[in-house]
């Protein structure tokens, strides 16, 4: 028995060597490979099959039959970009060298409620002060108007302290983020902190556990700080955030928590949603594929995947717009001047 | 992890007894092994969390290992410790999306030698390991990087030949390692970065077995000695797999290896050693 001890340990170690080197099983480069591995992501990875009630084997079935071998790389994508369009979410993309899938039917559907040149022209008269993303000026001698046309380049310190320096004896703000497509989350917590005084719950993460539709962590509480009183500029007066249906991701995510806040009304039309955090991968021709993975929900534990409700429904009058009036950003400052006297 | 602690304090009452047991600093010179390879080769990597695709390329690496006989019995018990940084670039096989990769290993052994006669040694024994690194893969969105870290025990052994290559002395050296077991880093399945950042850490420490962490290091190397400067050259195949949270990583190198190695004595005047001292090497 002495003797067999090496071999036996041999063979021990050359069997584990054997089994675990884990494999990957890598789809082929055709067509149906293609199809069906981005198939297969969406199925193991994407967050909302359930919560949309989404079928995705009947959305095999339907698109399936359609990539016949032999089919050119431009029906391929369009077949996979129609089956990507069944999720129903501005957070997947289907990436190509020549073209990316987006669906638009969370804005496209609606009334855009924004003219950038009406507010620029009328109301700023193309003034107002520009730095770090953030536009601003005061309205009615008393009103601050900040728009934030996107989170992508983040929000700097330095900027938002000058600008609420700037700010400080108006009596309320409109916080405009119409057409805000999104960006970075860590800049919703940069700007969302000048409007506190007190640590808040700002929501609840999830993320997908493993590839089962109903694979979900435990969903994690985030929390924001309020800025230091005594180093920077902090915004405790009435605000109105101002949203539409391009108000998405980020924009999204910024306005279900800043809508929480005593001090803020959520004025305009519902945001376009996008409270899905995305994750990407890819299939073996190369294309990349974009899709939600990690649900976000709002401090009520809601999810705004659809966008999010504001307390005040205000269209923009096509009409009244001709004639100079943005009749959302009126009604704004109509409210706050109410509110302050 | 209590595991873990148990072996450490099997293999640390295993040479303490030793340990008090000899000294044989006076009558013994234990020269230092130090060698400096540089490693080109390939790569090809996998790594669910970023891809389902199997990414190949170049990988490159620099190494420093030292080996000594040990102090309480150096005829038979012998030391290595090694660091290697190793950094590459790899392409989807549709050659359109490119993977850096960088990885940092650590690693401390302690081997039993037994000299086989005719210039043959087997060793073997155990080590510790420390491993970090990260893939990327920058065109991804929110989860353009996967971070990997270990801290393992593991076997490793050791075959030596010393002999002649005409009239050029050479040594022949086979090593591989293994770890049994430690501890790994693997984020959850689609879990992003953002979300350990904001503080939800459960589910990334996973307790290493060769089931879920499987490292096999090979190295093959000729040591050609020409006087006092030795030349290495040789060939390492690492594969390394990891599986948790319904993820799989899978790395595979193959490496040319080119190095210097040379043995030093320490001259401290506190360890003057006598004319007729023992020279014990760890391998040549």
């Amino acid at each position: 028995m002495k003797c067999k001890l090496p071999l036996i340990i041999t063979a021990l170690v050359a069997a584990l060597a054997m089994t675990s080197c884990h494999s990957v099983d890598e789809a082929p480069d055709s067509p149906e490979g293609n199809f069906d591995a981005l198939w297969n992501i969406i199925d193991r990875q994407y967050c909302f099959l359930d919560h949309k009630g989404i079928d995705w084997d009947a959305v095999y079935a339907k698109y399936r039959p359609q990539v016949k071998p032999g089919i050119n790389v431009l029906q391929l994508y369009t077949v996979c970009a129609a089956m990507l369009d069944e999720l129903q979410d501005g957070h997947v993309n289907l990436t190509t060298p020549f073209a990316t899938s987006y669906y638009k039917k969370w804005w496209s559907d609606y009334p855009q409620n924004y003219n950038e040149r009406l507010v620029d022209e009328y109301y700023l008269k193309f003034g107002g002060l520009t730095r770090g993303g953030f536009t601003y000026a005061i309205l009615n001698d008393s009103i601050a108007y900040v728009r934030y046309p996107s989170f992508a380049a983040g929000a700097s310190d330095t900027t938002l302290d000058w600008m609420l320096m700037l700010l400080r004896d108006c009596k309320g703000m409109v916080f405009d983020i119409r057409d805000n497509g999104g960006g970075s989350i860590a800049a919703v917590e940069t700007i969302v902190s000048r409007f506190i005084d007190r640590r808040i719950c700002a929501g609840y993460i999830q993320h997908k556990t493993g590839p089962g539709h109903s694979d979900f962590s435990e969903p994690y509480a985030y929390y924001f700080d309020p800025v230091d009183p005594e180093k920077h500029f902090s915004w405790l007066k009435p605000v109105v955030v101002l949203t539409n249906r391009s108000t998405f991701s980020a924009a999204n995510n910024f306005a279900s928590v800043m809508r929480l806040l005593p001090q803020v009304t959520q004025m305009g039309d519902r945001t376009g949603g996008g409270c899905g955090m995305p994750f990407s991968s890819e299939i073996p021709c190369g294309w990349s594929v974009r899709f939600s993975s990690s649900p976000v929900y709002d401090a009520e534990m809601q999810l705004t995947e659809f966008g999010v409700d504001p307390h005040i429904h205000v269209d923009l009058d096509p009409e009244k717009a001709l004639q100079g009036i943005d009749t959302m950003l009126d009604a704004a400052l109509t409210f706050l001047e109410e509110k302050s006297k | 992890m209590k595991r873990l602690i148990h072996i450490v304090i099997a293999l640390l009452a295993a040479v303490c007894p030793a340990v008090a047991q000899t000294d044989t600093a006076a009558t013994v010179v234990r020269p230092v092994l130090a060698a400096y390879t540089l490693e080109v080769g390939s790569s090809h990597l996998c790594d669910t969390y970023l891809t389902p695709l199997h990414y190949s390329g170049w990988q490159t690496a620099l190494g420093y290992e030292r080996m000594q006989a040990m102090r309480f019995d150096p005829e038979r018990w012998i030391m290595r410790l090694g660091g290697r940084v190793q950094a590459g670039r790899a392409l989807n096989p549709a050659h359109n999306a490119a993977m850096w990769h960088f990885d940092f290993s650590l690693g401390w052994d302690m081997m039993f030698r037994h000299r086989l006669g005719n210039g043959f040694t087997l060793a073997g024994g155990g080590t510790v390991g420390a491993r970090v690194g990260a893939l990327s893969l920058m065109r991804n969105s929110n989860n353009p990087v996967s971070a990997r870290a270990a801290v393992t025990i593991g076997i490793t052994g050791m075959a030596v030949w010393n002999g002649n290559l005409g009239r050029l002395p050479l040594t022949l050296a086979y090593r591989p390692t293994l770890p049994l077991t430690g501890v790994f880093f693997a984020p959850d399945y689609n879990e992003l970065y953002y979300e350990i950042w904001l503080g939800n850490r459960s589910r990334l420490v996973h307790g290493a077995w060769p089931g879920n962490y499987f490292a096999l290091d090979n190295l093959l190397t000729a040591d050609l000695h020409f006087g006092a400067t030795t030349l290495r050259l040789g060939y390492r195949l690492n594969v390394a797999s990891t599986k948790a949270n319904n993820l799989v990583t899978r790395d595979i190198s193959h490496s040319l290896v080119i190095g210097i190695t040379g043995e030093w004595i320490s001259l401290r005047a506190r360890s003057a050693r006598t004319p007729d001292a023992k020279v014990i090497s760890a391998m040549y």
